[in-house]
């Protein structure tokens, strides 16, 4: 260094003194000053800038050291402190949030499981013509006969989204195939026994149940029918390979492809539509609700509302229903039909499959309509 | 998302839902114990697939190479020459995928904990709905072990009074009335731990532990109010030991 330095500042060399090297070279600077008189003035000015520059160099470093210092050590000491008030104050409920997450996320995962099982070996195996032979050839009359195969899937929500996109893609009318979507979930066997385990002494509440997911379904179907429309949806054939499977190891093929690509799809909208149920879950303590229970009419829409927000899987939600004690049978039959047809997970997921474009609109008109049916089926049943 | 990076995804998830379920039993914490077949069967199935996708990557990462060295090879100062050698291997996966990494990695470094006291002091106990009646005999063992479920409905529902004069023994963790009252207190979950509600019993003649601690309480069946009515809630419980233990594997009851 000391060479390089000493050549840069030789004034008979470049007639400058290099500002970065000011503090350094002070003494050498000083020698060849005596050798050259006629710049002396101007050396000795830049000598003492240098100096100048080095001194409050020194004075910034220490300043701005202690100032870090202090700053470092005062927030170590209070940023802890800070910290495990925070802690202290919501950590209880951040570790809550985590644990209902993740287990949204992990019931969701068999049942998701088996909705890319079927929905893939639909595309992969089963031919067209099939779906075309047992469905009715009129749209009005396929809805209710696709609203009632949903009796033939046990799962939850999760299960019936992949299942009814792939059902589309295979040449189902879109009318019947969301027919389907809304029924599965709702009225399969398994959601049925445990409505009944959930209401022992009131076995009207699993009729109800049945018949208000029904009429929800077939007309949500009828409505698609007459004012749905094609645009909604993504363009049919978005996997053109999924359509003509040509060898049977193809099929295989397309069978994995189809899973693993659905599962991850349907798996992503499952994690998203978690978070949003464990915020909700968090956030809505279920006993603020007991303020509302006094209007019936209030207590219906209210109810209506939870279930989009809790999210609660619709294996499950007759025993959150039951555990709703302070409101009407109504509000609570709302609850359950709702609930597995329209909640956020379910919106997420739907978006992703189908759009966002469509998932509003068909949240939106099947809230309206599943609140209706089941105040009416309440009304004559309950 | 690349071909092989989708199948190590769902080795990924596939790993996590196994070592929940398969080799520990940190799945109680989240979902009730009838899905561990499920839980199995999807982690098994999810690592078969992801290495079935593994495998076909690979494969079809073989068949283009050379098509791609040929590309590269005359697109050489081109910037579209990367891209275009990548296009070969990737179907258009699901960028959405990515986020069942958070719960799997979540899942397999620091399993979240139970639900616990928090959640059970925010919501107001579960009251189970049921028939009074007549209920069978206890089973033999002095003291019995009930959950608080049984022993709820027994106190509540049982017009035969068939828990009178029996010990019996409970398990659960304490909470606090702001009146002085504690309980012992378990989470109720039907699904998973996202519908989980608070069953209690009243403890007395015995001090309260902290909150938040696991204890079991030996005691009797305090009667009161006639079976069926508001008076007969809380169920009550004499305590006449109360022993601290830690936590058990499944922490919820099943309502």
């Amino acid at each position: 260094m000391r060479p390089d330095v000493r050549g840069a500042v030789r004034p008979d060399v470049h007639g400058e003194v290099r500002p970065d090297v000011r503090g350094d070279v002070h003494s050498d600077v000083r020698s060849d000053v005596r050798r050259d008189r006629g710049r002396h003035g101007r050396d000795l000015r830049r000598v003492a800038d240098g100096a100048r520059l080095a001194a409050r160099g020194l004075v910034y470093v220490v300043v701005g050291g202690t100032a870090l210092l202090v700053i470092a050590t005062v927030a170590s000491v209070l940023g802890p402190m800070f910290a495990w008030d925070l802690w202290g104050r919501y950590g209880p409920a951040v570790a809550a949030w985590w644990t209902v997450f993740t287990a949204v996320v992990v019931q969701g995962v068999p049942f998701l499981m088996l909705g890319t099982l079927v929905s893939a070996a639909i595309g992969a195996f089963v031919p067209e013509q099939v779906f075309r032979r047992l469905l009715p050839r009129n749209q009005a009359l396929a809805v209710p006969v696709a609203g009632a195969a949903g009796v033939v899937l046990p799962g939850c929500e999760c299960a019936s989204v992949p299942v009814a996109d792939s059902l589309m893609r295979r040449g189902v009318a879109p009318a019947a195939a969301l027919a389907f979507l809304l029924s599965a979930p709702a009225i399969n066997p398994v959601v049925l026994v445990a409505t009944s385990i959930a209401f022992p002494d009131s076995p009207e509440m699993v009729v109800g149940r049945l018949v208000a997911s029904l009429a929800t379904a077939v007309v949500m179907g009828w409505l698609w029918v007459r004012f749905g429309s094609d645009k909604w949806l993504p363009p049919r054939g978005r996997r053109p390979a999924a359509q003509t499977p040509t060898s049977p190891g193809d099929r295989w093929g397309e069978f994995r492809g189809g899973v693993q690509h659905d599962f991850l799809h349907a798996g992503g909208f499952l994690v998203v539509g978690s978070a949003a149920a464990a915020t909700f879950n968090i956030v809505v303590p279920g006993s603020m609700l007991a303020a509302f229970t006094e209007s019936p009419w209030l207590s219906v829409l209210l109810l209506a509302v939870l279930a989009v927000l809790l999210c609660v899987c619709s294996e499950a939600d007759e025993f959150v229903a039951a555990s709703l004690t302070g409101f009407s049978p109504t509000a609570r039959l709302a609850f359950m039909v709702v609930g597995p047809m329209v909640d956020l997970k379910l919106i997420a997921l739907q978006s992703g499959t189908f759009g966002r474009a469509f998932a509003i609109r068909f949240s939106a008109a099947t809230w309206v309509v599943a609140v209706a049916s089941s105040v009416l089926v309440g009304w004559w049943l309950l | 998302m690349r071909r092989n990076v989708q199948a190590g995804l769902l080795v990924l998830c596939g790993a996590a839902v196994l070592r929940i379920s398969l080799f520990s039993e940190v799945y109680l914490r989240y979902v009730k114990a009838s899905l561990r077949p499920y839980l199995i069967l999807s982690g098994g199935l999810l690592i078969t697939l992801g290495l079935l996708g593994a495998v076909a990557a690979w494969t079809a990462s073989r068949k283009p190479q050379e098509t791609k060295h040929e590309h590269e090879h005359e697109h050489e100062h081109e910037h579209e020459s990367t891209n275009h050698g990548h296009g070969h291997d990737h179907t258009s996966g699901p960028r959405v995928g990515w986020l069942l990494a958070i719960p799997a990695a979540a899942l397999l470094l620091f399993p979240p904990p139970a639900l616990g006291s928090y959640s059970a002091e925010r919501e107001e106990a579960a009251r189970i709905a049921q028939r009074v009646g007549t209920f069978d005999a206890l089973p033999a063992g002095d003291p019995v072990d009930l959950t608080l479920n049984q022993f709820t409905s027994r106190a509540v529902y049982d017009s035969g009074g068939s828990m009178t004069g029996r010990a019996v023994r409970l398990t659960g963790f304490v909470t606090r009335d702001p009146d002085g009252t504690w309980y012992a207190t378990r989470l109720q979950i039907s699904c998973c731990a996202a519908d989980s509600r608070p069953i209690k019993v009243a403890i007395r003649d015995a001090p309260a532990p902290p909150p938040g601690t696991w204890v079991t309480i030996t005691g009797t069946w305090h009667p009161k109010g006639t079976p069926g009515t508001d008076e007969a809630w809380p169920p009550t419980l004499d305590a006449t030991t109360v022993k601290r233990v830690p936590q058990p594997e499944s922490p919820y009851e099943n309502w």
